[in-house]
């Protein structure tokens, strides 16, 4: 086999390596669709901690709101509370809706597990 | 010659699938494409269904209908509406209290007839507020001083209990007992007594005999959430109107055995019916079968 062939070859394998990422990577990619919650987009991320929020000012139920933020992933409560207010501040959330994250966050940072009241 | 082409465009080819499948298994297993900003209509079932319970919670607190339903949206179900009342009944078939599931129930209702049954003007006692340093948690010293100026004007013009916390906040003193705002419950009072204004006997042949109750305010307006307890010599049983809302805000149903002398009792206001069965059928061949009941409850 000449080199002219071999390089033929060779551009041939490239070129189908090239089409198959760009099949793979941009016109079929792998689709999700049982994805869990933590890989929520921000503004998602932040409407649900908003919910959560709302919630806990109607029923002041710690135990409810923080099993509720943990589908959002392994930070604390008071982390991801705190990450959604940080977002609420710089993107023209109301002050009623800022004040509710403020609440939720303040429950979170003096939220003790039931049966770990004593230090 | 025509050998060494064909030879040459084989291995052309033959190259270029192997690359292909290549580029393929790349892109597809060693290495896909990885999502880190889903949307909610992208979650797993069970999340979706926690997520359904959040915007149901949400909304028991703000009433905002629109909202809830934009929410709803973001899930991407066909029938938000018939979604949330199948999940309420699955809740309720797996053990969770009515009280876990009403909000859905709730939900469900206000999106089916368009607006919100219990608007917040209802129970309007704000918040209590928390007499507790301001986290700083805003990127500007700006920002951080509007927050904390707004929360303290709540704190001085709020005349509700108030809950103080020292500045280390593991451990909350509280000086007053922070009880749970008032929420409007949509069952009637006791003072408001069902009565049972209609009975009637549906015969549906090949269907299996049931109570269907239908509930209704002084206006005739259906009402969700109302409990029912029927009983009988070997049991009881107690459900809730409002889970079928194609049928009606305030509608239920019970199966009934054929042989069985039931009693009933509204739960709020404690109307009590007492010796009700299946009432008995006859087809156009002269065949008796067991029938149905419908039975319409109304307060005065």
């Amino acid at each position: 086999m000449s080199s002219t062939n071999i390089i033929k070859i060779i551009l041939a394998l490239v070129l189908g390596i090239a089409l198959g990422l760009a099949y793979g990577w941009v016109i079929d990619p792998v689709e999700y669709t049982d994805v869990p919650p933590n890989i929520l987009r921000e503004d998602y991320r932040v409407d649900y901690v908003l919910m959560v929020a709302e919630a806990y000012q109607n029923d002041l139920d710690d135990e409810t709101a923080v099993r509720r933020l943990a589908v959002l992933g392994s930070e604390s409560p008071a982390a991801i509370t705190t990450s959604a207010l940080e977002y609420a501040n710089h993107n023209s959330f109301t002050g009623d809706e800022i004040q509710i994250l403020q609440q939720l966050l303040t429950a979170m940072q003096t939220y003790q597990p039931q049966g770990n009241s004593n230090p | 010659m025509s050998r060494l082409f064909r030879s040459t465009t084989l291995h052309f080819i033959l190259a270029l699938l192997i690359g292909l499948g290549v580029g393929l298994l790349y892109s597809w297993r060693l290495s896909p494409v990885t999502y880190v900003d889903a949307n909610p209509a992208m979650l797993r079932a069970d999340f979706k269904d926690q997520y359904r319970i959040v915007i149901a919670a949400s909304y028991a607190a703000t009433q905002d209908l629109a909202r809830a339903r934009a929410r709803l949206n973001l899930l991407g179900d066909a029938d938000p509406t018939a979604e949330l009342s199948a999940q309420a009944q699955r809740m309720l078939a797996e053990g969770e209290s009515f009280e876990t599931v009403r909000p859905l129930a709730q939900l469900a209702t206000d999106l089916k007839q368009g607006f919100a049954s219990n608007p917040v003007s209802i129970s309007p006692t704000p918040f209590p507020t928390f007499n507790t340093p301001i986290a700083d948690v805003t990127s500007t010293p700006e920002e951080t001083q509007e927050t904390a100026i707004e929360i303290e004007e709540e704190a001085t013009t709020t005349p509700l209990p108030t809950v103080f916390f020292e500045q280390t906040p593991l451990v909350p003193v509280t000086v007053e007992t922070n009880a749970p705002r008032p929420t409007f419950t949509p069952t009637p009072g006791p003072g408001s007594p069902f009565a049972l204004v209609a009975q009637e006997t549906v015969c549906e042949p090949g269907q299996a005999p049931r109570m269907q109750f239908t509930l209704q305010d002084s206006r005739r307006r259906e009402i969700a959430g109302v409990e029912i307890i029927v009983t009988w010599a070997q049991g009881e049983d107690r459900f809730f109107t409002g889970f079928k809302p194609e049928l009606g805000d305030g509608y239920a149903d019970f199966l009934m055995q054929a042989d069985t002398v039931y009693n009933i009792r509204i739960s709020a206001g404690g109307t009590f019916v007492p010796n009700i069965s299946a009432p008995v059928c006859t087809d156009p061949n002269g065949a008796q079968y067991p029938g149905s009941l419908a039975l319409t409850f109304q307060q005065p």
